[in-house]
């Protein structure tokens, strides 16, 4: 990327009411394993997002939901299909998609060996930020998340609910457009949870694109405009949790999981037999 | 907001992992800590010892059979027993004659044997055997014992002396010069300068010292920013900087080679201190001078510098293959080998900085500090050196790129099989995104 796109893109952050947030086409990613040949951990998926949404991807283990958030944050290269995160497409243009989201999952550590205040600052500056800007946004997710007491502590002696704040806060400190976070209630207490709840319901009201992966279905049905209902690598229905409902004529949001995954289930039984 | 340069966000990452890995403790204690404490007293240790062992050699009494001692001239059993020096110790490097008698028909070597057999703490044993004759005089050492080389070290040196002073004497009696019975004395006169000689021992050891101490202060820093971070879990979080790969791992490349540089300079410093105390001992007696060539080292200073830009990208490059700090230790001991081996061939007599030579990596590097530390003036060869570290380092980096820009490297835990890293090396990677 060049300087002048590069500073471009570091303009304080407006959202963008036309255009989804993120948008994805086709989506795959497939691993080579020596011993199982190749694996499709995600397989055609189709995607969108709107800038004041929080979208779910709802999904058990091993469904590719982190894999395809790695995808949208740039982290992995998909193998197949397209892909724009807040205008910019992964495959492209992966350093204006980084500059643009803010991308949290259980394994972005922290550096152990820098304070909360140096990993913020790190991030700030490599985003471009001048020491005016970067000294404002500091004063702002301090405040936000209550960094103040573990500020200068080296990240290795922090505890997990104040390690998951600065992990946060390093995430937002460029004020990004688009949110995504892999499972970011897992391992917090109930306080610590319910404060990332709260978080993502701000960043929402911001008019912020959130889009996260979790299993917890309550979690889900409390925060989400809409759900992805992801299973075996692929979206297997999106919508809001009464369309869901109605599609399956189920009351509970876990017999609607269940319905789809039978479903899909029953299909890729079909296409065996048919071949 | 202001916008990003390449070497800003270079220098940011690498003042980043400087800072890191010198917050631990393995690596401020090898690159900083060590030096500064363990030259020193290992070279007060050494020489401790080296005054030890000496006070024990002279302390150490020989006794010396001797057979025919009723033949021979009083003045000769005084010089062997207590030396001609006036002032020489009569308690230091002592040595007792014991009277065999005659003894004709006995081997010397077993009344040596002998002796040792009977030998009680009152009565010793014989270090060597002294048999006087008209026609001369014999000595009988067992070399294979500590004893026996130190019994004909002194008597070889008594007796010369002591032929020597009756040659003075005969000529002086005779009213010529001391020397008129010496047939030819030949005086040996080195005309070298001695600080050529200590800049001959200079270029012996330090061009190896610099080669091993730079790869050894890499060799943290690289497991600790490749193979570390992974271990760490911060490999991700890395991976999301909003900066080409590329640029990430030119910044950890810099930190490492950084890191090595300080490393290097901190323990010429101290060694180079600490050595001006061992070899002040060592050379005792000697006019030999030992004055640092600062200029030389000014001039091997900025292929150091390329030097360690090499062995950091190398080393960060294979210690990215493994999957934690400890297979990434396992995996670089023998390449230190590769680099060490090299420097030690090159400080090897008869082997001199050649135009082909200049382009070997690592042996290059040896060969030009010594030949900088002997005062050689060959810019031909400095200039293809530098040219080779410089491709080396380049050649080096990019494998160092291709490896941690590898998506493995945030996403698997796992070891990269050799097969895969070959299949992976021939693929573009992904030091763009």
């Amino acid at each position: 990327m060049t300087e002048a796109t590069q500073s471009q893109a570091l303009e304080p952050q407006a959202t963008d009411p036309k255009g989804p947030a993120i948008e994805a086409n086709a989506l795959t990613k497939i691993f080579s394993d020596p011993k199982r040949g190749d694996i499709a951990a995600v397989q055609d998926l189709d995607l969108a997002c709107n800038y004041g949404e929080v979208m779910g991807l709802l999904g058990p283990n091993g469904a590719g939901k982190t894999t395809t958030l790695r995808m949208l944050s740039t982290i992995l290269a998909p193998t197949r299909g397209t892909a724009t995160v807040a205008g910019a497409d992964v495959t492209n243009d992966p350093i204006t998609v980084r500059e643009r989201v803010g991308f949290l999952s259980g394994t972005t550590g922290l550096y152990p060996r820098l304070t909360a205040k140096e990993v913020l600052q790190y991030f700030g500056r490599l985003h471009g930020m001048d020491e005016d800007t970067l000294g404002q946004r500091l004063e702002v997710v301090i405040k936000a998340f209550d960094l103040d007491e573990f500020l200068s502590g080296r990240c290795e002696s922090l505890s997990t609910g104040q390690r998951q704040r600065v992990s946060i806060a390093r995430a937002v400190i460029h004020d990004p457009r688009v949110l995504i976070l892999d499972e970011p209630t897992t391992g917090l207490d109930l306080l610590a949870a319910s404060d990332m709840i709260r978080f993502v319901e701000s960043r929402r009201e911001e008019g912020r694109c959130v889009l996260f992966s979790t299993h917890v279905l309550s979690e889900a049905e409390r925060l989400c405009d809409r759900i992805a209902i992801v299973h075996a690598g692929r979206v297997l229905a999106v919508g809001t949790t009464q369309e869901l409902r109605e599609e399956t004529n189920e009351e509970w949001l876990e017999d609607v999981f269940r319905a789809f995954v039978a479903r899909a289930n029953q299909t890729l039984t079909d296409e065996a037999d048919n071949l | 907001m202001a916008s990003q340069t390449r070497l800003h966000a270079t220098l940011r990452v690498a003042a980043k992992e400087l800072r890191e890995t010198l917050r631990d403790r393995q690596t401020a204690l090898t690159t900083l800590v060590l030096p500064i404490c363990m030259y020193p007293v290992l070279f007060w240790v050494m020489v401790q010892g080296f005054l030890v062992l000496q006070g024990q050699k002279e302390r150490t009494e020989v006794r010396v059979g001797v057979i025919n001692q009723e033949s021979v001239a009083e003045d000769l059993l005084r010089a062997l027993d207590r030396g001609q020096d006036e002032h020489e110790d009569y308690q230091a490097n002592r040595l007792v004659l014991v009277d065999l008698g005659a003894q004709e028909d006995v081997p010397r070597a077993e009344l040596l044997e002998r002796q040792g057999k009977d030998s009680s703490p009152a009565d010793p044993t014989l270090a060597g055997v002294l048999s006087f004759a008209p026609q001369g005089a014999q000595l009988h050492v067992n070399r294979s014992e500590p004893k026996g080389e130190l019994t004909e070290g002194r008597i070889t040196n008594r007796l010369a002396r002591h032929v020597e002073l009756l040659r003075e004497q005969a000529a002086q009696d005779r009213g010529y010069a001391p020397t008129a019975l010496e047939p030819l004395r030949l005086e040996r006169k080195d005309v070298g300068p001695e600080s050529d000689k200590g800049a001959l021992i200079l270029a012996m050891l330090l061009p190896m010292l610099l080669v091993t101490i730079c790869v050894m202060g890499a060799f943290f820093p690289a497991v600790d920013l490749s193979a570390g971070e992974r271990e760490r879990g911060t490999a991700e979080t890395t991976l999301l900087l909003p900066i080409p790969r590329l640029w990430v791992l030119q910044g950890k490349v810099l930190a490492v080679a950084s890191l090595a540089m300080i490393a290097t300079s901190f323990n010429l410093v101290a060694l180079g201190i600490s050595a001006e105390g061992l070899l002040a001992t060592l050379l005792q007696g000697s006019s030999i001078t030992i004055n640092l060539p600062w200029q030389a080292l000014l001039a091997i200073a900025p292929l150091t510098l390329l030097f360690a830009l090499f062995a950091g990208a190398t080393l960060t490059a294979i210690s990215g293959l493994a999957r934690n700090f400890k297979e990434a230790q396992a995996m670089l001991g023998p390449v230190q080998l590769l680099f060490i081996m090299p420097a030690i061939a090159g400080i090897m007599p008869g082997i001199d900085l050649t135009p082909g030579l200049a382009l070997v990596p690592v042996l290059n590097m040896t060969l030009a500090a010594k030949s900088m530390l002997l005062g050689k003036v060959l810019p031909l060869e400095y200039t293809l050196v530098a040219v080779s570290l410089l491709i080396s380092g380049w050649l080096a980096l990019n494998l160092a790129v291709r490896l941690l820009s590898r998506e493995a490297f945030a996403t698997s835990s796992a070891t990269i099989p050799l097969r895969k890293l070959v299949s992976f090396l021939r693929s573009d990677g992904d030091a763009s995104r």
